[in-house]
């Protein structure tokens, strides 16, 4: 028997991991849930009990839902890249992630591979976020450009987190840290301009928000639903989720180094 | 001159304050089987996760088929295939699936993955099953895929981290018979770890005992066993019996060793091939017996003998006393 001389194709193997999680979604639904459901919710909730906002001086649209419907796209994405680091967290626990670490494939490649199923994973709310835009009150006055961002930022969101989800996975080895994957993510997003438009925002609160790359992603996927879509205002947004997805893609890459030669 | 396919000097692993693994030596030559025999925690595990690149040695070094486990562990890799410990595969796949997904890792192009799958599912008699999900399988199932699938890019070395255990009888053997044609047929050379003394009797033309993170014992399991001594025979008497004339009869044949009340045992210097002239003897003195029991060293007295105690689990295997009478 004689060893193939062949180096393991590192897109193929990406690609194999990502098919591989979108495959167990409806193995599994229950991890999968949360993220179509919780941005559903979100948006009856919230836009429910925060209608008045939208009477308030200087809140940016007289439609809440055009506030909160972005909101919870993201928190969809992220939810669903977060269940990618779940399942990393899974696999580490019972062993099965050796099977990937034992294979000549490229580092790069196994951590690339989970990060793109948890962005193919953020379509699936994403998807249906867009249905409930298209048959709600909601209404994206910024044409095809305003989509565009939207989908950019909840894309960029699904991969940032997946990132941070593996990053935690990574190092803790075990499903067990699921929690902290979430608190990470909610912190993220309620210090920012989830609920609220800056100039609304008052103490420290304001300053956190402010400083928050999350409010310029935030902002990059409300813009085309709260008016025309200029460079101006998308750069800051893009910059911030590219950062972001940069550093946290970062600790993941940081963390697979530490664990294997 | 022999081709060399594992060699480690001076392993040590640390983790923190505890050494698993405290410096052991070993090399196992191309197309040998060899046996890492040791009880739970002894640091069998250890040593093959540093043998398979998964965890690098604080200490030491250790070449695989030719390539340093730390320097050349992409190499290492491509040479290797393992079985873990629990058989860790995804319930959630089917067989199939996951011979493909470890083709892709293992760089097999998409035709030649497909054949392979289909040959391995047959060599490990899959074939039915190869479309279910994993959960469904049985313990056996399980190891027999695991096997398969260490072994889709064919690898020139094979680690086995303890592969039956958990297994019934039957399912232990048939994953024997599948390691032994695999080194028969195509002189893959085999790292086995395992707890059971059988397993390592069976399968192993060399192991080397580990306990405590060291290696305390090391060649063929027969030379070994030898080396703790001749095999004695205990002779248990009806009650009332003579002792003396019984031992009178036996003594020619070998020392008597210590023993309870009813019984007299000797070491059969001879070795067990004295056992049928032992009977012929007693018989012809006329001397009534109620049983004869032959036991012959076991590798767990080769462990008693280097550790001063037995090996858990020893008495998973069939023991090696006979009765012979």
């Amino acid at each position: 028997m004689k060893a193939p001389a062949l180096p393991a194709n590192s897109l193929r193997v990406a690609w194999a991991m990502a098919e591989r999680s979108i495959k167990l979604i409806p193995r599994v639904p229950s991890t999968f849930f949360p993220s179509l459901i919780m941005p559903i919710f979100l948006v009856v909730s919230f836009g429910g009990q925060f209608a008045g906002l939208a009477l308030l001086p200087g809140f940016p649209t007289d439609q809440i839902l055009n506030w909160f419907i972005p909101m919870a796209t993201l928190q969809g994405a992220a939810f669903a890249g977060i269940t990618t680091g779940l399942g990393v967290a899974r696999d580490l626990e019972n062993g099965f992630f050796d099977r990937f670490l034992l294979s000549p494939a490229r580092r790069g490649a196994l951590v690339a591979g989970p990060l793109i199923g948890g962005v193919l994973r953020g379509f699936l709310p994403l998807i249906l976020l867009t249905f409930v835009t298209i048959f709600s009150a909601a209404t994206v006055s910024g044409g095809l450009l305003g989509w565009i961002t939207y989908y950019v930022a909840a894309l960029g969101m699904a991969l940032a987190a997946g990132a941070w989800a593996f990053g935690l996975a990574i190092r803790f080895k075990t499903m067990q840290v699921a929690p902290l994957m979430q608190t990470g993510l909610f912190l993220a997003v309620f210090l920012s301009t989830a609920q609220m438009p800056l100039e609304l925002i008052g103490g420290w609160l304001h300053d956190v928000a402010r400083f928050n790359p999350m409010t310029n992603v935030l902002a990059l996927a409300r813009e085309g639903f709260l008016g025309e879509v200029t460079w101006a205002d998308t750069w800051p947004g893009l910059v911030s989720l590219a950062g972001m997805a940069a550093f946290l893609i970062v600790f993941a890459a940081r963390g697979m180094r530490k664990i294997i030669p | 001159m022999t081709l060399t396919h594992i060699k480690a000097t001076g392993l040590v692993r640390r983790f923190g304050e505890i050494e698993a693994v405290a410096g052991i030596d070993l090399e196992v030559a191309a197309g040998e089987v060899f046996g890492f025999l040791g009880p739970n925690g002894a640091g069998k595990s250890t040593t093959v996760r540093m043998l398979t690149t998964l965890l690098r040695p604080t200490e030491g070094t250790a070449q695989v088929a030719g390539h340093d486990v730390v320097q050349d562990a992409d190499d290492v890799r491509r040479s290797i295939g393992v079985a873990l410990q629990d058989a860790a595969i995804d319930p959630l796949m089917t067989g199939r699936e996951l011979l493909a997904l470890q083709a892709v890792l293992h760089g097999i192009g998409r035709h030649r993955s497909a054949e392979r799958s289909q040959q391995l599912l047959h060599t490990v008699g899959l074939t039915k099953a190869a479309d279910r999900r994993v959960g469904t399988y049985s313990g056996g199932m399980r190891r027999r895929l695991d096997l398969a699938l260490a072994l889709v890019h064919e690898p020139i070395v094979l680690f086995l981290d303890e592969p039956t255990t958990g297994l019934d009888p039957n399912s232990r053997v048939a994953l024997w018979e599948e390691v032994r044609k695999l080194n028969r047929d195509f002189g893959t050379t085999v790292f086995l770890t395992t707890q059971y003394l059988e397993e390592a009797d069976q399968l192993a033309g060399r192991i080397a005992i580990i306990d405590d993170g060291k290696i305390v014992a090391d060649g063929a399991p027969a030379r070994l066993k030898a080396e703790v001594g001749e095999p004695s025979l205990r002779v248990a008497l009806p009650p009332g019996a003579d002792e003396a004339a019984a031992e009178a009869v036996l003594l020619p044949y070998g020392d008597r060793v210590a023993d309870g009340k009813g019984y007299v045992t000797i070491r059969l210097a001879g070795g067990a091939s004295k056992v049928g002239m032992v009977s012929r003897a007693l018989d012809d003195a006329g001397i009534e017996i109620e049983g004869l029991e032959l036991h012959v060293p076991t590798l767990d007295d080769v462990f008693q003998k280097a550790t001063g105690r037995r090996l858990e689990g020893a008495e998973e295997a069939p023991a090696e006393m006979e009765e012979v009478g």
